[in-house]
């Protein structure tokens, strides 16, 4: 199609607003603007009226206090110089400004995601008794570089080798190579095989930038274990763990929802919706963290002193409730990164919901204290402050997959179950099962991840397209209250992947590590406190630490452990 | 009774795979999926865990 002049010139101005990003109407800059240093041209020496540039040195004398004379048409990058700006030029740095729009914001929320490690570290070890703090606190901390070590070295490969090309972040199309094999006629894809130790092809720039994000979400899952397993797992089982869920398990899982695997198939090979969907990682992240904590907590047992002989449970209350709602708040507040990042972008292709996933993050998560306050309060008399900062968690966890599928109602109620079901979740696993959990990470995120997914199917209300499909299947995704019960079926199948799968993954190699390793402490040392036996140093070292219920004590100021 | 456990958590998975070829119908897979589900959780919390709670820590 031949453009017209006429028409050109519109598309260039056009393109230059857009080129400007953001700035102020080009009109009334120019109408402030000094007098034109030189007129752009389009091809064919067609001159461009009214695009100017400011002055440049009325600019050096004068500076540009109210910001309207920087980023003009001088900013643009011209391809020759002799012919002016061009429409090519135009046309590429809109494209490129778009790109860089979407970095920015993608890195920006990984870098949020990255300080929910902080709100972990901090909620863990309030909800852990002091004598473990040490000890805790340095499990949350060397998640990061041992668990972005085991990810730089196969992890990202795995997942996300095979994912192709992701618009959003211009191309990313060094990772394409994705294993797969086929049974009765399907296409499965098992793992990808590009990108190991970020080599090759894959130094590319847009790889770098999902690599980083997708690293944050890995970490998060790692320190989902440590809180279940704290106050009596060996720090060296916890490392190997650490590094095996780094490596296979999350990456695995990973590439089957996210990285073109054969989960995320489901719609175009079996026509179930969308085939499996998870915004940003409720059964990725949190329900792959919370079954390996089911998995390692069974294998390490009970805190001495949890359960009496008779099996009831005692409460062992943690040492410090400030952490743990201060550290609840951090997360809230990374989880601004979680969910709306997870659009890796915020131009073109249907980011601009990325509105709509924060509203729905921010409902779920304060409907999901509220519920668990409020079921706190009628069953136990009293508001309990870290099952309100769990029923947020919960909350947050629960809306992780649906926050870019659902509309704020929806939020809500999908909010109010989980800070229920935390609740009762907890009280489960202590009674039934009698899995100690001194944090509660199983039902954060073990028991709420899965109601996550499977809330996609129910609530997704077909009103989100980002870019025309989701998962290959041209429309948007509709669950079972919207008229599509295939969608349902996509995450129930994620979901007995999960609790079938990624769970006996997890126990297989952890059953592995406590054949070699061992992976719990002695009673000894648990009954010390894990501080001085496992890291060598005292959290407090000028309190008194009590551990009075078994009638010992350490007398922290000298810093060593006393006799007993 | 660990390899016992872990054998039904693994059936309950491909039970409910198989439930994608057993039926094209999605309330037919859904039913197979939900009861794959079932047989991994009773796997995972009765069978596989009660040999650690035959051996607590607590009963000694």
């Amino acid at each position: 199609m031949k453009i017209q002049p006429s028409s050109r010139f519109l598309l260039a101005v056009i393109s230059i607003a857009g080129a400007m990003s953001l700035g102020s109407p080009l009109m009334a800059e120019d109408a402030k603007a000094p007098a034109a240093a030189s007129a752009a041209t389009l091809p064919g020496d067609q001159a461009i009226s009214g695009i100017s540039k400011p002055d440049a040195a009325k600019l050096a004398e004068t500076g540009d206090p109210d910001g309207s004379l920087t980023g003009t048409a001088a900013d643009v990058t011209v391809a020759d110089a002799k012919k002016g700006i061009t429409l090519a030029d135009l046309a590429n740095q809109a494209g490129q400004n778009k790109i860089a729009i979407n970095f920015t914001w993608t890195l920006i929320c990984g870098f949020l995601v990255m300080f929910m490690q902080a709100g972990f570290a901090i909620v863990e070890t309030g909800l852990i008794r002091a004598k473990n703090a040490n000890h805790t606190m340095m499990m949350n901390f060397m998640v990061y570089g041992l668990g972005l070590f085991a990810y730089w070295v196969c992890g990202f490969a795995i997942q996300m080798g095979g994912a192709g090309a992701i618009a959003n972040l211009g191309g990313t199309s060094p990772i394409n190579a994705e294993k797969v094999f086929t049974l009765f006629g399907k296409p499965w894809g098992l793992f990808g095989t590009k990108g190991f130790f970020l080599s090759g092809a894959s130094y590319d720039v847009g790889v770098m930038v999902i690599f980083l994000f997708e690293m944050v979400f890995m970490d998060t899952t790692t320190t989902i274990v440590t809180g279940t397993c704290a106050e009596r797992w060996k720090f060296s089982a916890f490392a190997v763990s650490t590094i095996f869920l780094g490596a296979i398990t999350y990456p695995l899982f990973g590439n089957w929802a996210w990285g073109g695997g054969w989960l995320s198939q489901l719609g175009v090979n079996f026509g179930l919706g969308h085939g499996y969907c998870d915004f940003a990682g409720s059964g990725v992240v949190h329900a792959v963290g919370g079954l390996t904590a089911c998995a390692v907590g069974m294998q390490v047992g009970p805190r001495i002193g949890k359960f009496n002989r008779d099996g009831s449970p005692n409460v062992i209350p943690g040492h410090d409730l400030s952490y743990v709602v201060l550290g609840c708040f951090i997360l809230a507040f990374g989880w601004f990164g979680f969910n709306p990042g997870s659009t890796l972008g915020a131009s073109g292709n249907g980011c601009l919901r990325i509105g709509s996933v924060a509203v729905n993050t921010m409902l779920a998560g304060c409907t999901g204290s509220f519920a668990a306050v409020l079921y706190m309060w009628m069953r136990y008399g009293k508001p309990d402050a870290s099952m309100a900062g769990n029923g947020l968690l919960a909350g947050l966890v629960a809306i992780t997959a649906p926050s870019g599928f659902v509309n704020p109602l929806a939020a809500v109620i999908i909010g109010w179950i989980a800070g229920i079901l935390v609740c009762l979740a907890v009280e489960f696993f202590d009674r039934v099962p009698k899995i100690d959990d001194p944090v509660g990470a199983m039902s954060v995120h073990g028991v709420n991840g899965l109601w996550g997914v499977l809330s996609v199917g129910l609530f997704a209300d077909g009103k989100s397209n980002y870019g025309g499909g989701w998962n290959g299947v041209t429309g948007s995704v509709t669950g079972l209250f919207y008229g599509d019960a295939g969608q349902l079926v996509a995450q129930l199948i994620g979901i007995a992947t999960l609790v079938g799968a990624i769970f006996t993954l997890s126990y297989a190699f952890n059953w592995i590590t406590d054949v070699i390793v061992g992976q719990r402490v002695g009673v000894k040392a648990e009954l010390e406190g894990l501080d001085i036996p496992e890291m060598g140093a005292l959290c407090y070292p000028d309190f008194q630490v009590k551990t009075a219920e078994y009638g010992s004590s350490i007398s922290a100021s000298a810093g060593t452990p006393a006799k007993h | 009774m660990r390899l016992a456990g872990l054998g039904m958590i693994l059936a309950g998975w491909l039970l409910a795979i198989a439930g994608l070829f057993i039926t094209t119908s999605n309330v037919g897979r859904a039913v197979i999926a939900c009861a794959g589900i079932a047989i991994s959780v009773y796997g995972n919390l009765g069978v596989l865990n009660s040999y650690y709670l035959a051996r607590a820590i607590w009963k000694k």
